[in-house]
């Protein structure tokens, strides 16, 4: 018996070793063993574009920040998340980071000292970044980005949430190993599309949705919850496939390649977190970039039967905001005193400027977050070739009750042929608690 | 309904510039209540020819009056018209003297100059503290007479008969004993050169005589405000002028630095130029628009010095309101003695039944609608040319000589008509543009417009205090207030603005705290002075529009304490004061008998009343207002409000104000509050700085109560009694004692 | 274009959705070049050089001298620029000038030449509703298409037609002007 036990603790503490070692060990990076190289100014501005395409900025630097500093705060249920600090400033940045530290924290969240970073880092999609495009970043990291010294914030996680380790399992389960590998039967532009798509732009963190521990379902098209809409930090944001309701069905190449360079088009204006995305990174990708992207994006079928009767303006929703209908129904009423005035007494908008209401995809996708949260909160400023939008989208928290933007929303959401469907109150009192409203100020984060 | 007979517009809208100069008025072209759209002459001064030396402010005629030809009557007012009225009210009392009807008169706000200065020190004038009636009515009853003698001297040498024989009609002169009549305008000419006559010669009419003082006159301004046609400053237009926007510091106190991508939007349609001011960045621009677009545009690297002594305020990043109130709220000390009566001290120490409590008032935007804006325009004889919303023409004068570096009298200030100012356009350091218009127009050598986004003014827009105000009472066993200690930890507008003395209370942060007329034996009023971060300024009924809610909220607390009905206590209070006692009976009245309720209205839903007094501007109100709770929130639906100032000159015009501070009062005891976070307000704009809409606008119900007592104010005094009064009926109906405003802040069960 | 629908009651429709070339020339702009458009206002043709973004705010304001049209906030919160297009109020703040292009334009100045326009006017002067005035030309114009779409409103018709803002408290002189004027069209 004494013997047996015996064996049995010489096997535990193997497997814990296996088990230590597995999940602090160094993963290999094809730059191992390299030694240092001169960094080429053409290769600096080169990662300069891939860090846009990448959108680092978004995450690793505030308004507040030197340039790439981190601090950005991410709440996440369990505790706030810090962004860190990836200039390359050797005490508290990543000064000191080899080409192939850079490449495992970039491609496989694995820091030098063997830490696992959380998934909000988007390595399960910048694993599939080419070598030259990661060899690239780390360029730009090193000789573009002025070093600062600002240490990390502590994260807010208690233990035993804290603890990384297991996410070396989460990453055996959830993320693929390679880099992105061209599709033979597919165009040029397709695969540099897809290889934009899913590797350094990372839609699928927002678009795609999420499986029970936070892992995306797909990430690639050949699964159909490929960016097919989800719901992430408070904003829906809608399938990127041809979904003629909820997703791109009725947007030409032409509209996405639009959309992502001037933030609007006849369809709709970026907001919520797109914002983000638009502002610091999809406006500056190259025209050819912007156009493989909308040709992968126009390849990813649409679902009709997740997507729903194709949508059609219904002008008869009109006749409820008559003066004397609408005295007695109050999201129309509301309508009328609040959003009429920009989105048109048609809910039709005044596009490209002042998007529509009637078929919009916020409008159609029965997860009405993103009605209530832009409703609740406004949208931060679009700023489009360095110019803020001339009309931005005003907060409501402070004018509207929960059951007022309920009811106006209800009616947006119901009227013109939208089918998202009704708000209740309850829906908009717990957005209205976890969130805040968008600042009025244009906020242009800044790379150099 | 009122008679109104409004001049055409051709008359409004045609100035006369050669009859103007001939006259000697210091007339500005803006300020015109007329359609003149395109203001681009810009009348130099020129002296007054009818010039007598020593001639005490508002007694040099020439200088306010024009009489034309077709008996049209151009006056400069010494006070500026901001929707109180008091263009048409100074027309009534001139008129009155004149004998002329105050519908024949074309207002104008007075430029800067030592004959406008009709209040007296040490006012000199301001258009403010409910004073421009009450400041000069004897004065400006005089003017009137002393013109009235002028235009009879000249009838006399025209007539070639004795004055003796003379009397005027409305506008004319008239010999009886021949039938003859001249009118006004034909006298002008004459009469105006002549020497203005000793002002104790001319007596003054009685008050039974008065056809036009006490009347429900018409207001002169409502057509042109109806149809477009009235200008204010941001309308003002030039000859090559351009407009410029702005983008300020997000705190007060940085300063630009670097500014990253100007070479590109120098390059943006319609860029003039890009420039750096004190705490800000300036775009100027063919048109506005472009301004705006590009100054937004602009990113500028703001640089913080830290707080650079203390002449200037300083905003530190992590300013909150929020933190602020309560660093109010705990700030040591017994204070500065603002008001004191008996022993308050000794008898609380005593005391068995104690009252304590903390209040609290909060920050607030002017909100006027007309965003500031200024012109300024150099011209080649070394003048300034400058037009701009403001309420104090020769301060501003002042300043903006020390700020353009040449001497006042080249300045000359053109006030426009204002929209709406509630004691926004006040000389606030760092909360003008005029500094602004001044340097880029002499940067770019021509005439330059500035007007702030709404983004920009909320950035700025200095406020109305806020207070934590802690409250201790002692009750009788009767119930009746013994000792009342209080004590406001809170900055005052007028040490804000002028300087703090460190050994004197600013009777503006107190006012409404003291001066309360109710009989507590023993008081102690006093004030801590904290220095504010933010920017602070004069709002609506000043102190008052704080104070009065704090100090009456409190004692409806005291009353429920001693279980005596609120009215039942104001009333024991107010024993032997005739004056106070008749004016709450007055609103009872109004109200139709005193009914605290909680009771069933009508339409199914359960209200409450309130009642409140205040003695604010020389004048006294009490209200009465009535609430309900809908979905949580309050829902005010009627006031009742009389006023008694003594004596009054248009009995409209006091209905319009009162109605006009019920919403302000109403609007800030239910949805104001400006909040800052990191250093910087949060809201920006209406959006997030809700005012009242038409839907929560409360019935109105004024009475007034003429006393005959010293004539008081009537342009803010209406206020300072509604919130209290709206407070005190939420606190009745729900059980919950309201201790802040606003009041969409807290939440109330149905 | 206005839309007479079965009951008469009107809206102002944008026309059907602009395609993928205007928005593109539009947005393309890159400088924001100007183009030439022709606008109604006041039933006087315009040619106007700006670009389409443009509130119509500030073409009326600073390229036509029209200044009895308000600017308060430039955020459709509190309605002083409000103007009627094809009869029907609108916050000219937020209307990008593309947008109005063949609309027609009436501002207060011209609101006397409407017959409409022209008793609200008189019911304004004969309630005194005016004080600071600023935003009066916006409530002119609101109450004017108010009554355009609804010529006997009630109460709870004028409230929810009546949403601009009067920081001078004029709310109940407003109501009261509006009242009257559709107790005439009672009378009459």
């Amino acid at each position: 018996m004494k013997k047996a036990l015996a064996i049995l603790l010489v096997v535990l503490v193997i497997a814990a070793a296996i088990v230590a070692w597995f999940v602090t060990r160094l993963p290999s990076s094809p730059f191992d063993g390299q030694p240092r190289a001169e960094i080429s100014n053409d290769l600096v501005a080169r990662g300069e574009y891939v860090a846009r395409l990448a959108d680092c900025v978004a995450c690793h630097s505030t308004p507040d920040s030197a340039p790439f500093a981190g601090g950005l705060e991410m709440a996440t249920p369990l505790g706030s998340i810090f962004t860190t600090n990836i200039t390359p400033d050797p005490q508290t940045g990543i000064g000191n980071y080899t080409l192939a530290d850079f490449d495992r924290a970039v491609r496989q969240g694995v820091t030098p000292d063997g830490a696992r970073l959380y998934p909000a880092m988007p390595y399960p999609s910048y694993v599939k970044l080419s070598d030259e495009d990661v060899r690239a970043l780390y360029a730009f990291f090193m000789k573009g980005v002025e070093p600062v010294r600002m240490a990390n914030r502590a994260n807010t996680i208690e233990w035993p949430l804290n603890t990384r380790w297991p996410l070396a399992f989460w990453n055996v389960a959830f993320v693929e190993s390679g880099r992105y590998e061209p599709e033979s039967d597919k165009d040029d532009l397709w695969n540099r599309g897809a290889y934009l798509v899913q590797a350094a732009g990372h839609c699928g963190s927002c678009h795609t949705p999420r499986g029970p521990v936070m892992q995306e379902k797909a990430l690639d098209e050949t699964n159909g919850n490929y960016l097919s809409g989800a719901l992430l930090d408070g904003w829906y944001a809608p399938s990127l496939r041809n979904d003629h309701n909820t997703g791109l069905g009725r947007w030409s190449e032409d509209e996405v390649v639009q959309f992502l360079k001037k933030g609007r088009n006849a369809h709709g204006v970026v907001f919520g977190s797109m914002t983000d995305a638009f502002n610091n990174s999809t406006q500056f990708m190259n025209d050819d970039d912007l156009a493989a992207i909308a040709h992968y994006l126009k390849s990813l079928p649409g679902d009709r039967e997740r997507d729903g009767t194709p949508w059609q303006y219904d002008a008869a929703s009109n006749e409820k905001l008559a003066l004397s209908n609408r005295t007695d129904n109050p999201g129309a009423r509301i309508f009328m005193a609040k959003c009429g005035a920009c989105h048109a007494a048609d809910g039709r908008g005044k596009t490209p400027w002042i998007p529509p209401l009637a078929g919009t995809t916020s409008s159609l996708a029965p997860q009405n977050a993103s009605s209530v949260n832009v409703t609740l909160n406004g949208s931060g400023r679009v700023v489009t070739d360095g110019v803020p939008d001339s009309y931005r989208m005003p907060p409501f928290r402070e004018q509207l009750s929960d059951k007022e933007i309920a009811a106006v929303l209800t009616f947006v959401r119901t009227s013109w042929g939208n089918t998202g469907g009704p708000v209740t109150s309850q829906e908009v009192r717990d957005l209205r608690e976890r969130t805040d409203p968008a600042s009025s100020n244009p906020i242009v984060l800044q790379m150099r | 309904m009122l008679d109104t007979k409004n001049l055409e517009r051709g008359d409004l809208a045609s100035p006369t510039p050669t009859n103007i100069s001939r006259r000697g008025f210091l007339l500005a072209t803006a300020g015109v209540t007329a359609g003149a759209l395109v203001l681009s002459v810009g009348l130099p001064a020129a002296p007054a020819r009818a010039q007598q030396a020593g001639m005490a402010p508002g007694t040099r005629v020439p200088a306010f009056l024009e009489i034309r030809p077709d008996n049209t009557i151009r006056f400069l007012s010494p006070f500026n018209e901001g929707g109180q009225g008091i263009f048409t009210a100074m027309a009534q009392i001139v008129g009155e003297e004149l004998d002329a009807d105050p519908a024949a008169f074309l207002v104008e706000n007075a430029p800067a100059g030592e004959d406008y200065k009709v209040m007296g020190a040490p006012f000199g004038r301001v258009t403010g503290g409910s004073m421009s009636v009450r400041s000069s009515f004897d004065v400006m009853r005089r003017l009137g007479a002393l013109a009235r003698q002028m235009l009879l001297q000249a009838a006399a040498s025209r007539l070639e008969v004795p004055l003796g024989e003379l009397a005027t009609e409305p506008g004319q002169v008239v010999h009886a004993a021949s039938g003859r009549k001249v009118s006004y305008g034909d006298l002008s000419e004459t009469a105006m050169d002549l020497p203005v006559p000793d002002p104790d010669s001319v007596t003054l009419k009685k008050q039974e005589d008065f056809s036009w003082i006490g009347k429900p006159v018409a207001r002169l301004d409502v057509r042109d405000k109806s149809t477009g046609r009235a200008v204010y400053a941001i309308d003002v237009k030039v000859d090559g002028m351009l407009h410029a926007a702005v983008q300020h510091a997000p705190r007060l106190g940085l300063t630009a630095g670097h500014i990253r991508n100007e070479d590109t939007v120098r390059g943006m349609t319609g860029v003039h130029s890009v420039h750096t001011l004190d705490g800000a960045v300036a775009v100027v621009a063919e048109r506005w628009w472009n301004a705006k677009r590009a100054v937004e545009a602009l990113q500028v690297e703001w640089s913080d010095p830290g707080a650079q002594g203390t002449d200037k305020r300083y905003m530190p990043a992590d300013f909150s309101t929020a933190a602020f109130r309560e660093r109010l709220a705990n700030e040591p000390g017994e204070g500065k003695v603002a008001e004191e009566e008996g022993d308050a001290a000794s008898v609380l120490q005593k005391a068995e039944n104690v009252v304590e409590a903390t209040y609290f008032s909060q920050f607030l935007h002017h909100a006027q609608l007309e965003p500031p804006s200024t012109v300024a325009r150099f011209n080649d004889d070394g003048t300034l040319d400058i037009w701009l919303p403001n309420q104090a023409p020769e301060q501003f004068q002042a300043n903006i000589a020390k700020v353009a570096g040449i001497e006042a009298a080249k300045v000359n200030v053109h006030s426009p008509i204002l929209g709406g100012f509630f004691g926004r356009h006040f000389l606030y350091p760092e909360a003008n543009p005029y500094p602004q218009a001044i340097k880029l127009a002499r940067d770019v050598g021509r005439p330059v417009k500035v007007i702030w986004s709404r983004e920009e003014e909320f950035l700025r827009d200095p406020m109305r205090p806020m207070a934590a105000v802690r409250m201790r009472a002692s009750l009788d066993e009767q119930g009746m207030p013994q000792a009342l200690d209080i004590v406001s930890a809170c900055e005052g507008p007028t040490e804000a603005v002028f300087g703090h003395n460190p050994d004197k209370v600013d009777p503006t942060a107190v006012e409404g705290l003291t001066g309360k007329a109710y009989a507590i034996p023993n008081r102690r009023i006093s004030q801590i002075y904290v220095k504010n971060h933010t920017t602070i300024a004069y709002w609506r009924s000043v102190g008052n529009s704080m104070n009065d809610f704090l100090y009456e909220a409190f004692l409806d607390e005291l009353a429920d304490k001693g279980n005596i009905d609120p009215l039942e206590l104001r009333m024991r209070l107010l024993k032997g004061n005739q004056r106070l006692s008749t004016l709450l009976q007055h609103v009872v009245d109004l109200s139709g008998g005193w009914k605290r309720g909680p009771f069933d209205a009508e339409d199914g839903t359960k209200r409450a009343r309130g009642i409140a007094m205040a003695s604010p501007f020389g004048s006294h109100t009490a209200a009465i207002a009535e609430v309900s709770i809908r979905e949580g929130q309050v829902v005010v639906h009627d006031i009742w409000e009389s006023i008694d100032p003594g004596s009054i000159v248009n009995p409209a015009i006091i209905g319009a104000q009162i109605n006009s501070a019920a919403a302000l009062g109403t609007s800030q005891a239910l949805l104001e509050d400006t909040v800052y976070e990191k250093g910087e307000p949060q809201a920006r704009n209406y959006d997030l700085y809700p005012i009242l809409r038409p839907d929560q606008m409360p019935r109105v119900h004024v009475g007034i109560v003429e006393s005959g007592e010293k004539m008081g104010g009537i342009g803010e005094p209406g206020l300072p009694a509604v919130p209290p009064a709206i407070t005190n009926a939420v606190s009745h109906l729900t059980g919950k004692r309201v201790r802040s405003m606003p009041l969409s802040k807290l939440t109330f069960d149905a | 274009m206005i839309v007479q629908d079965a009951k008469g009651s009107r809206h102002a429709t944008t026309t059907s959705r602009p395609d993928f070339q205007i928005i593109a020339k539009t947005l393309d702009q890159a400088k924001h070049e100007e183009l030439a458009m022709e606008l109604t206002i006041n039933d006087t043709s315009y040619e106007v050089q700006s670009d389409g973004e443009t509130p119509l705010l500030w073409v009326i304001r600073d390229e036509l001298g029209l200044t009895g049209t308000k600017f308060g906030c430039g955020l459709a919160q509190c309605g002083a620029c409000s103007v009627l297009v094809d009869g029907v109020v609108t916050r000219s703040c937020v209307t990008p000038l593309a947008s109005v292009v063949g609309g027609r334009i009436t501002t207060i100045e011209a609101i006397e030449e409407d017959e409409i326009g022209k008793r609200v006017v008189e019911a304004w002067v004969d309630h005194q509703v005016p004080q600071c005035g600023y935003c009066q030309s916006g409530q002119v114009m609101a109450a004017t298409s108010l009554l355009k779409e609804n010529a006997n409103p009630n109460d709870d018709e004028i409230a929810a037609a009546m949403t601009n803002l009067c920081r001078c408290g004029t709310y109940n002189a407003i109501s009261a002007a509006i009242r009257d004027l559709a107790g005439e069209t009672k009378e009459g």
